[in-house]
């Protein structure tokens, strides 16, 4: 969305809302239900998108309160939009509580905890149906460590000046992508074969230490757990502008498939607005895949269903084959099948096992990697 | 073979080894076990005779006890029961299983005649000293006084000291023990819970006692009229095992079966004879005599008659207390802002008769901590009007109370847990055979049929309680309301205006438009109060629901204050029974203060 639009739908929006009082008309705010129950999956559009069901909220003495909040923090974030201030949730948290501080007559709106301001602003963003990185709040970009030396980034900043950063120039140093990615444009030095993304942003170092960013033309980035706005934008970014094959690596349990890997090519069910922008739906799930267990002798390990954790993830497991439309898909038969078999085989193995082959051999993960690709190994 | 030779040892030797299987585990509850088994016994003994039970207990300590971390504490409990005749002295305070109710299936307290040979065995061993006892009854001139020793070897009582006294009542006996404890007054296992306990569930007990310094407390009655305990009925067949059965026949020597069927068992008729011939019963026994029935043809007998199906057993043989006089009796319970007691009807679980009764009493606390924070509920247990004190967990009130879903009726509750909040729950078991977990009967099993009983009984009195919650809660949520236009409206005109830049006509309209709208608001709440409190009303007319009020409350004060004239205490009794009227949420919150203020005076007239 572009910044100079949110102004002007925000006081569209209470000028309706102004007038309906004026009327004695109860205001109804509309947003997208941003659930798995109202997420569609088209395999042509490749992410989650939203359904047709909305969240009505009404003015009544019950909502008021929230109502109220939300217009209060509503022009807390103009605010910074006309001055292009920016600020994370927890300081526009204690901004919020500055201002009832210095206005003793807003007292009954403050918030006695961050969750509550935080709810206030996720609601913003979806009546507003944008990000909260347009209403220039900003998460700590997290994840998506990146090494490459074909890569060249050009960043847009807000002053109107370009930074040029070339990867190749930063060594072991990785480069980290913002959480607004919409500023980034992309330039491969040289053809680029492929970007590889490995769910452990330890082992994503590992390789770049052990020269695998020398021996490829490759980008290869650390997801660093369940991929961050940053991580999910940038890998978006490298499918459109750069058109290289996008591979994922991890674990091979429900966790990293439902949460991560999920995540990274289709979305979530929370942020099905801005799904579009947050998906890389080309990305390719290289493994560890259970024919990869018998093939290479991997060591794994059953999974203990009374870890609260692990169980949880199997209960998800299973309800995501019933339920999400993302594994529902004929499209995705060959994920939902690797989840029916670690519901079945209640087994799980790690991507660091990969080192178990040839103990000695310290590119030999690398080296099964380049081959599973090779032989076009993923699915 | 073996080298050590067989001994048989008496009941008393493997009761005075054992004392901890009847209550006797700590000196704490020694001392509780020592008291409740007297009151137990003096409540059964008065309400054989149709004597309105009153009692005096003093608790006291007189030295160190002889065992670590005790005192040596003094016991004394007198009632104005029909008295023991000097013969039977012994038999109860020195003798084990020598019982007047064993096995005989009424309702009483005590069972089995265990629990005060217990007691004078604990004073004996830790103060060398047994019961001291004072007896006299309507035929006696003069009262005896002696002191009663458990013979541990013979399982009987020896009396020393004896003489003859002057008492000043006409009927009576006193009890005294000396013995080690410890003396904890509030808490689960508290006397003083105990005793508040005994109080409500009976409401015609005259309680009077003195513990440690602190001075007299009195508990008037509130009721004058005896319990009526309901004679018990013969045996239901299907209650006896094999052994039992044959036991039981030789008590009709030579009567025929079908005498003996019809006479010795409940439920068994000409017809069931029938049904058990039909099932295989041999007809030819059923002239024969008992006496000449051998065991193997009992063992077909028997068979035969648990293969019919025969009526569940009467409930005649159980007692209620009764919602009425229950609901004054709630009100000893401390200051009590409202209530609901609930009488179930007697039905058979297990295939015995059973009784109960609930109270659901709010208290009145000085900081009234209500919603997640605050702590459980307490809950009081009674088996035959027997405070149970101990291993709440496996007891099946304490699981029924678990098993129901107080939040609908507007109590918070963590899952599978008791309800929280300030207040009393107290469930009442009365049964003939009460299947206890333990000898000191201090858990009552919790079978699935006696758990859904229960559930059912506290089910109902948490809907009648509901009715005056939920109207709490409408008053709340109106106040809350008004007070959210009052608040919101003009801050969430003003921001949208400052973003809008709007002019102070539209700030004026917007304003005068919003408070219109919620109004509408108020006004749907001001009707669900309304209803609330026609709900409300129409249960407190009909005594499902009992609030304690300000006139209540001011009669009960003049009562007390003047002794009454008949024809005031009537008057007094009909304000009493006087329907509620309605009151503003202000009104009620000022009665509460009222009624808080009461008790205090009450508790400062006791002082005095």
């Amino acid at each position: 969305m572009r910044e100079d639009t949110i102004p002007k739908l925000s006081k569209d929006l209470c000028n309706k809302m102004l007038t309906d009082l004026e009327n004695a008309r109860r205001p109804v705010l509309e947003a997208i239900k941003c659930s798995l129950d109202n997420s569609r999956y088209n395999p042509k559009v490749g992410y989650l998108t939203p359904g047709d069901k909305m969240v009505k909220s009404e003015l009544n003495v019950a909502s008021v309160q929230k109502m109220s909040r939300a217009i209060f923090i509503l022009e807390i974030l103009l605010r910074n939009l006309e001055t292009g201030a920016v600020n994370t949730k927890r300081e526009l948290y204690y901004i919020s509580k500055g201002e009832v501080k210095h206005n003793p007559e807003l007292r009954p709106l403050d918030f006695s905890d961050q969750s509550e301001s935080d709810a206030i602003i996720d609601f913003i963003c979806e009546m507003m149906e944008c990000y909260r990185e347009d209403l220039n709040c900003y998460a700590n970009d997290r994840g998506g460590q990146t090494y490459s030396n074909q890569l060249v980034v050009t960043e847009q900043l807000p002053d109107g000046t370009k930074a040029v950063v070339d990867l190749s120039t930063l060594g072991t140093s990785p480069f980290q992508p913002k959480n607004r990615p919409q500023s980034l444009s992309l330039k491969a030095k040289k053809k680029i074969d492929f970007c590889l993304v490995v769910e452990s942003e330890g082992t994503a170092n590992t390789f770049v230490t052990n020269g695998f960013c020398k021996r490829n033309n490759a980008i290869l980035l650390g997801a660093q757990g369940v991929p961050s706005n940053a991580v999910r934008g940038w890998c978006k970014l490298i499918q459109d502008q750069l058109k290289v094959p996008i591979y994922f690596f991890g674990d091979l349990d429900a966790y990293t498939l439902q949460n991560i890997f999920r995540t990274l090519k289709a979305g979530s069910a929370a942020s099905l607005i801005r799904n579009s922008d947050f998906s890389a739906p080309d990305v390719r799930f290289l493994g560890v895949l259970p024919e990869d267990i018998k093939k290479y002798d991997l060591a794994d390990y059953p999974v203990k269903e009374n870890d609260l954790q692990e169980a949880r993830a199997l209960k998800k497991a299973s309800d995501a084959l019933k339920n999400d439309p993302f594994f529902k898909d004929k499209k995705n038969k060959g994920l939902s099948k690797i989840l029916e078999w670690l519901l079945k085989n209640k087994r799980r193995c790690e991507q660091q096992s990969y080192f178990t082959v040839d103990p000695r051999d310290p590119v030999m993960p690398e080296k099964i990697i380049l081959e599973k690709i090779k032989k076009g190994d993923f699915i | 073979m073996a080298k050590q030779k067989i001994t048989s040892s008496s009941t008393a030797e493997y009761f005075s080894k054992n004392l901890q299987q009847v209550g006797f585990s700590s000196p704490t509850k020694a001392v509780l076990t020592t008291l409740k088994e007297a009151v137990d016994n003096s409540l059964d003994a008065c309400e054989d005779e149709g004597i309105l039970p009153e009692l005096y207990i003093e608790i006291e300590k007189v030295g160190a006890g002889t065992i670590k971390n005790t005192d040596l504490i003094r016991i004394k409990i007198e009632d104005n029961g029909p008295g023991l005749h000097i013969d039977d002295v012994p038999k109860v305070f020195g003798e084990y299983l020598a019982s007047s109710k064993f096995g005989r299936g009424r309702c009483s307290r005590g069972q089995q005649g265990i629990g005060i040979s217990a007691a004078t065995t604990w004073a004996q061993l830790t103060s060398a000293k047994g019961a001291r006892i004072i007896t006299k009854t309507k035929s006696m001139r003069q009262a005896v006084s002696c002191l009663v020793d458990v013979d541990v070897k013979n399982n009987k009582g020896n009396i020393k000291d004896k003489k003859s006294i002057n008492w000043d009542r006409p009927h009576g006996v006193s009890v005294e023990f000396v013995l080690d404890g410890r003396i904890q007054l509030q808490g689960e296992g508290g006397l003083i819970t105990y005793l508040t306990g005994t109080a409500l569930v009976n409401p015609h007990l005259n309680l009077r006692y003195k513990l440690l310094d602190q001075p007299v407390v009195k508990v008037d009655r509130v009721s004058d009229k005896c319990p009526d305990i309901p004679n018990a009925v013969e045996p239901h067949p299907h209650t006896m095992k094999l052994g039992e059965f044959i036991a039981h026949s030789h008590l009709f020597g030579r009567s025929t079966l079908s005498s003996f069927l019809k006479k010795g068992f409940s439920r068994i008729t000409e017809n069931t004879l029938q049904e058990f011939v039909k099932n295989g019963l041999d007809k030819k026994f059923l002239e024969q005599a008992v006496d000449k029935i051998s065991d193997a043809h009992f063992k077909d007998i028997f068979g035969a008659i648990h293969k019919t199906e025969l009526m569940s057993p009467s409930t005649r043989s159980v007692m209620t207390i009764g919602e009425e006089t229950f609901s004054k009796s709630v009100r000893r319970l401390g200051e009590v802002d409202f209530f609901s007691v609930v009488t179930r009807k007697p039905t058979i679980c297990d295939f015995k008769p059973v009784a109960i009764e609930i109270a659901v009493a709010r208290l009145k606390t000085a900081q009234k901590v209500e919603g997640d924070d605050s702590p459980p509920v307490q809950v009081l247990r009674f088996a035959n009007r027997v405070p149970l004190q101990f291993d709440k967990a496996a007891c099946a009130m304490v699981r029924a109370i678990e098993t129901v879903n107080w939040r609908s009726y507007g109590l918070p509750q963590p899952k599978s847990s008791l309800p929280l909040g300030p207040y009393v729950i107290a469930v009442s078991l009365v049964s003939p055979f009460i299947k206890f977990k333990n000898a000191s009967k201090e858990t009552v099993d919790a079978s699935d049929e006696l758990v859904e009983e229960i559930r059912r009984a506290l089910i109902q009195a948490g809907q009648r309680l509901s009715r005056h919650i939920k109207k709490e809660h409408r008053e709340a949520d109106l106040e809350e309301k008004l007070r959210h236009i009052e608040q919101f409206c003009p801050i969430l005109v003003d921001c949208l205006c400052r973003i809008v830049k709007a002019p102070e006509k539209r700030k004026k309209a917007a304003t005068e438009g919003l408070v219109k709208l919620l109004g509408r608001d108020v006004n749907a709440a001001k009707k669900q109060l309304d209803e609330a409190l026609k709900h409300h009303k129409e249960a407190h007319a009909k005594g499902k629901i009992q609030i304690v009020e300000k006139e209540e409350v001011k009669a009960e004060e003049e009562e007390e204050l003047k002794a009454p004239h008949p024809e005031e205490s009537e008057a007094s009794e009909e304000a009493e029974a006087a329907p509620e009227k309605t009151k503003s949420a202000k009104a009620t919150s000022k009665t509460k203060k009222k009624a808080t203020a009461k008790p205090k005076e009450k508790m400062k007239e006791k002082e005095a």
